[in-house]
C-alpha cells in the first residue's frame, strides 16, 4: 500500500483560534493519495476538506490556524517539517492547485501567457522564449482554440470556462505529481463543467499524475475518481473505492448524501435528507419508512388549473453602446419575446445557463426591472400598467427569494425586524405584539425556533438564512413566489431540506412558484412544468417529465447530456 | 435550546466588544474623553479661568512652577490659553465636521441611490467645487462673512463635504444592487425606507470613520485659518492664534507658546487617528471573524 502512494496523511489535526475558542477544523484524519489515481474528497462546507488540502500545500494561515498533530508524507518525507523556502520549490512544481473561482484566481493586469510563463521560468528555469512556446503548447492541450493568438489575451477577454482551462494549464505547466482541484467546477455551467471534468481526467491519464478532487457534490466525482473520502465535521466518515461507496455506502452520512441529490430518472414527492439517516452527532437513524416511501412515490402532476400568470411577448433590452450624440447603437436582448403561462398552485421551472436571461425575466415579472415591451397579466390584471401605489399593493401577492442567503438579509436588522417589516409596509397585524406573534409562527413554519427572532443574520448558517428568507417572503401571505436560484448556494444536503420545505409550503398554502435554476435535476424535482431558456428566448416548454424524456430542442438535449449521472459509469447499466 | 429572551449580537455590539479588546483604541478613547472633560471644565468656568488676565510685568516669562508653559506678550498664562483653546478646537471639529458629514452623506446617498440625472448633477456640483483649491474656498468664505467661531464652522462644513459625499455615493451604489435591498423593493418598501432603514445603517460605520477623519482635518483647518488671520476673533483662545503669534516670538527665543499649542493639538489628533483605526478594524466586515 505505502509503496505506491504519493501522499500519506497520518493523524492530521488542524485547529483554528477564534476570539472565543479554538475550533478543530480537522480531527485526526488519515488517508493516502495513490500515484496516478484520482481521490475525491467530499463533504459539506465547514467539513474540513479545504483545510486538509491547504495543509498539504503548507498554506494554513498561521495565526489563526495551526497544524496541531500528524504528518503529511510526500514520497516518504514529512511536508510539515519543510522550511518555507523548501515548500516554495514544491508548490507549483510538484504539487499544484486549481481553485473554485476562475474569475478572481487570475491576475487581471497580466496576459494569460505571462501568467503561465511565470512558473515555468521560476521552476523550470526556462528562457522567456522557451516558456512562451511551452505556454502555447499548454493552452493547446487544455483545449483553448487558436492558442498562439489567445495567449496574448487578458483574463477579462475570456469566458469563465476558458479561464478555468487557463488555470489548469498553469497548474500542469511543471508536470506536477499531484494536482489539487478545489471545487473547480462549482462556479461553472453544467455544459462547461462536463468539459472541464473530461479535461482533468484526460490530463490525469496523459501525465500520470495524482489528483485530489475536492467537492461538496458526490455526483460530480462519480465518473472521474478512483477512490472517495467522505468528510463530516472534521472527521473522515468513509473511505473506499468509488464503486463501493456508490454501491453500498457504509456510513449513514454517505447514504444521506447519495439519497438527497435529486435524480433525473425519478420524479419523487419528497427528497430524503441526511437527517433522515443520521442524527447531527453522527448516529445512524433506522429511518422512518414513510419518508423513504414518500421519496420513492412518484409525484402526480395534477389537473391543469386556471392560469395565474400570463406573460405575452415580454422583452427586456439593455442599452449597450451609446453613440456620440447619446443615441443607443446596440442592445443586449436579455429577455427577447418570451411568452409563458404559470398555472395556479403549480411550479414552473426555468432553466438555462448563466447569461441566458432567466434572472432578468424573474425580476421583470416583479417589475424590479421595468420591461421594455410586452404584457404581464397576473390574475387578469396587467401588472405593467399599474401605477406606483397599485404596484406596491400588488407586491403583497408576488414575492421573491434570492440566491445568496448571505446578501439577501440586511446585516444590521434582527430577524424579527426583518420579518415584521413587510407586515408594517402592508399594514398587516394591528400591533407590534400581534406582528411578533405572526413572526414567531412564521419561524415555526420554516422550521426555526421562534426564540431566534432577536438574533442577527450573521449568527445563522446558510441553510437557516435561506429559511429566514422564505419566512420573510411568506410574511405578507403571498400567492406567488419567484425562487431565483434559491438553493444553488447551499450544500446538497441542505438543498434537499429547503426543497422539501418549499414543497410542503406549496401544498399547505396553495402557492404558485416560478423556480429559476441552472441545475436541471433540481428543476425536474420541484417543477410541474419546465421552460428552457437560451439567449433570452424560451426554446422549449413541456411538463417536467416530458422535457427530460423527450427533449425536442438541440440545446435541451445538450444540457441534459451534460449533467453528471451521479453514478460511476460501471454501475450504470 | 435557547430561552425566549435569547438576545442577538448586533454588528455594533460586536464592534464595541472588539474595540474593548484593542488597547490602543481604548487608550485613545479615554484621551479623547479627557479632552472633552477638559473642554467642558474650561467652558463652564471651572478650570483655567485665568486665561484672560493680563499682566505686562510678566510678559514673555519662560516656563516656571507658577506658569508651566510660561507667559505670552501680555503676561497671560500660556497653559491656561492652550487648555481653553481645546474648547475652540472641539467646537470647530464637532460642528465643522458634523455639518460636512451631514451634507456629504445626504448628497452622496441621493446620488448613489438614484443614479441617473440626480447623480450627474450632484457629481458635477462636487467636481466643480473640488476643482477650486480648498484653502482658497475657506479663505474666500471667511472673508465674505468675517471672522468668528460660527463662520469658521460654516466655512469648514460647507467646503469639506466632497470626500464624504464620494465615499457615501460609492457605498450606496454598491449596496443598492445587493439582494437585501432588492428584497425590500420586492416587498413594497418605499425609496425613503430603502435609503434610510436599509442602506444607510449599512454605511454608517464608514460615515463614522469619515466623520472622525473630518474632525481632525477641521481642527487643522482652524489652525491654518487662524494663522492666516481668518479664524476666530482676536482674544478668543485658540491653538491657531497661538501658533500664529509664534511666528514673531520664535525669533526672540520664545518657544513655549508654540510648544503648548502644538502638544495639545498633537495628542488630540493622535488620539483621534488611532481611535479611528480601531473603529475601522472593528467595523470592517472583511476583518470580522466568524
Amino acid at each position: 500500500m505505502s509503496t505506491d502512494s504519493l501522499i500519506q496523511i497520518k493523524n492530521l489535526s488542524v485547529e483554528f483560534q477564534t476570539d472565543e475558542a479554538s475550533v478543530k477544523a480537522v480531527k485526526n484524519i488519515s488517508f493516502d493519495i495513490p500515484k496516478g489515481k484520482t481521490v475525491g474528497l467530499v463533504g459539506e462546507s465547514g467539513s474540513g476538506k479545504s483545510v486538509s488540502s491547504l495543509a498539504i500545500m503548507g498554506l494554513i494561515p498561521n495565526p489563526p490556524g495551526e497544524v496541531t498533530s500528524g504528518e503529511i508524507l510526500f514520497e516518504g518525507k514529512d511536508l510539515l517539517k519543510f522550511s518555507e523556502s523548501k515548500m516554495r520549490k514544491i508548490r507549483g512544481k510538484r504539487i499544484s492547485m486549481i481553485f473554485q473561482e476562475p474569475m478572481t484566481s487570475l491576475n487581471p493586469v497580466f496576459t494569460v501567457g505571462d501568467q503561465i510563463c511565470e512558473s515555468l521560468i521560476l521552476h523550470e528555469k526556462m528562457s522567456k522564449q522557451e516558456a512562451w512556446e511551452k505556454a502555447i503548447d499548454l493552452l493547446d492541450q487544455v483545449g483553448i482554440p487558436n492558442p498562439s493568438e489567445r495567449i496574448k489575451s487578458y483574463p477579462h477577454e475570456m469566458s469563465g470556462g476558458q479561464r478555468q482551462r487557463v488555470m489548469i494549464a498553469m497548474a500542469i505547466s511543471c508536470n506536477p505529481d499531484l494536482l489539487i482541484a478545489d471545487e473547480p467546477t462549482t462556479a461553472l455551467d453544467v455544459t462547461i463543467q462536463k468539459q472541464i471534468l473530461e479535461l482533468i481526467a484526460d490530463l490525469q491519464k496523459k501525465y500520470g499524475m495524482s489528483v485530489l478532487f475536492i467537492t461538496h457534490d458526490l455526483g460530480v466525482i462519480a465518473d472521474i475518481s478512483d477512490e472517495v473520502v467522505v468528510m463530516y465535521r472534521g472527521d473522515i466518515v468513509e473511505k473506499n473505492s468509488t464503486e463501493e461507496v456508490f454501491k453500498k455506502p457504509s456510513h449513514p452520512y454517505t447514504k444521506g448524501l447519495l439519497a438527497c441529490r435529486p435524480n433525473l430518472d425519478e420524479h419523487p414527492r419528497r427528497l430524503p435528507t441526511v437527517s433522515d439517516f443520521m442524527t447531527p452527532e453522527g448516529k445512524e437513524i433506522h429511518h422512518d419508512e414513510s419518508v423513504l416511501r414518500a421519496a420513492k412515490e412518484t409525484r402526480v402532476i395534477g389537473e391543469a388549473q386556471i392560469p395565474l400568470l400570463e406573460i405575452t411577448n415580454l422583452k427586456k433590452h439593455f442599452p449597450l453602446k451609446k453613440g456620440f450624440f447619446g443615441g443607443v447603437q446596440s442592445w443586449v436582448k436579455a429577455v427577447d419575446d418570451v411568452t409563458l403561462t404559470v398555472r395556479k398552485g403549480r411550479t414552473l421551472g426555468l432553466v438555462g445557463e448563466s447569461g441566458c436571461g432567466k434572472t432578468t425575466l424573474g425580476r421583470t415579472i416583479l417589475r424590479l426591472i421595468e420591461p421594455t415591451e410586452g404584457q404581464i397579466k397576473y390574475n387578469g390584471i396587467d401588472v405593467t400598467a399599474l401605477n406606483k401605489n397599485d404596484m406596491r399593493a400588488m407586491r403583497r401577492k408576488m414575492q421573491i427569494i434570492f440566491q445568496d442567503p448571505y446578501a439577501s438579509l440586511n446585516p444590521r436588522m434582527t430577524i424579527g425586524a426583518a420579518l415584521m417589516e413587510p407586515m408594517v409596509i402592508h399594514k398587516l397585524g394591528s400591533s407590534k405584539s400581534e406582528r411578533l406573534d405572526m413572526s414567531a409562527k412564521l419561524m415555526d413554519r420554516v422550521g426555526l425556533h421562534p426564540s431566534m427572532l432577536n438574533r442577527y443574520p450573521h449568527e445563522f448558517s446558510g441553510g437557516q438564512r435561506q429559511r429566514i428568507c422564505i419566512a420573510r417572503a411568506l410574511a405578507v401571505e403571498p400567492e406567488f413566489i419567484i425562487c431565483d436560484e434559491s438553493v444553488s448556494a447551499l450544500d446538497v444536503s441542505i438543498q434537499a431540506q429547503i426543497l422539501n420545505l418549499l414543497l410542503d409550503l406549496q401544498e399547505e398554502l396553495n402557492l404558485t412558484y416560478v423556480f429559476i435554476s441552472h441545475d436541471l435535476a433540481v428543476v425536474k424535482f420541484i417543477s410541474d412544468e419546465v421552460a428552457v431558456m437560451y439567449n433570452g428566448k424560451v426554446v422549449e416548454m413541456n411538463d417536467a417529465v416530458g422535457i427530460y424524456e423527450r427533449p425536442q430542442h438541440e440545446y435541451t438535449k445538450k444540457l441534459l447530456s451534460a449533467i453528471p449521472k451521479g453514478m460511476p459509469k460501471s454501475l450504470i447499466l | 435550546m435557547t430561552t425566549s429572551d435569547d438576545r442577538g449580537r448586533s454588528l455594533w455590539a460586536d464592534a464595541i466588544r472588539k474595540i474593548k479588546h484593542n488597547r490602543v483604541a481604548l487608550v485613545s478613547f479615554w484621551v479623547i474623553i479627557g479632552y472633552l472633560v477638559l473642554a467642558a471644565l474650561c467652558a463652564s468656568g471651572l478650570a483655567f479661568t485665568g486665561y484672560g488676565i493680563t499682566n505686562n510685568d510678566i510678559s514673555y516669562q519662560a516656563p516656571s512652577w507658577a506658569h508651566w508653559f510660561g507667559t505670552d506678550l501680555f503676561g497671560r498664562d500660556v497653559l491656561a490659553r492652550a487648555a481653553q483653546g481645546t474648547v475652540t478646537s472641539l467646537i470647530v471639529g464637532f460642528f465643522g465636521a458634523g455639518l460636512s458629514v451631514v451634507i456629504g452623506t445626504l448628497l452622496g446617498a441621493l446620488a448613489g441611490y438614484f443614479g441617473g440625472l440626480i447623480d450627474e448633477l450632484i457629481t458635477w456640483f462636487y467636481s466643480t467645487l473640488d476643482n477650486i483649491p480648498y484653502i482658497l474656498l475657506l479663505v474666500a468664505f471667511s472673508f465674505v462673512s468675517g471672522p468668528g467661531l460660527k463662520t469658521l464652522c460654516l466655512a469648514i462644513g460647507l467646503t469639506s463635504w466632497v470626500g464624504h459625499c464620494r465615499l457615501v455615493r460609492s457605498e450606496f451604489i454598491k449596496q443598492r444592487g445587493q439582494e437585501y435591498v432588492q428584497g425590500a423593493f420586492a416587498m413594497g418598501a418605499s425609496h425613503a425606507r430603502r435609503i434610510f432603514i436599509h442602506i444607510l445603517p449599512n454605511t454608517l460605520h464608514l460615515v463614522l470613520i469619515s466623520f472622525s477623519l473630518g474632525f481632525v482635518s477641521a481642527i487643522k483647518s482652524e489652525v491654518i485659518l487662524s494663522y492666516l488671520g481668518l479664524g476666530v476673533e482676536p482674544g478668543t483662545p485658540s491653538w491657531g492664534m497661538m501658533i500664529s503669534d509664534a511666528k514673531l516670538e520664535l525669533s526672540r527665543g520664545v518657544w513655549w507658546g508654540l510648544a503648548a499649542a502644538t502638544l495639545f493639538m498633537f495628542f488630540l489628533v493622535l488620539a483621534f487617528t488611532l481611535f479611528n483605526d480601531g473603529i475601522r478594524d472593528a467595523t470592517d466586515p472583511k476583518l470580522r471573524d466568524k
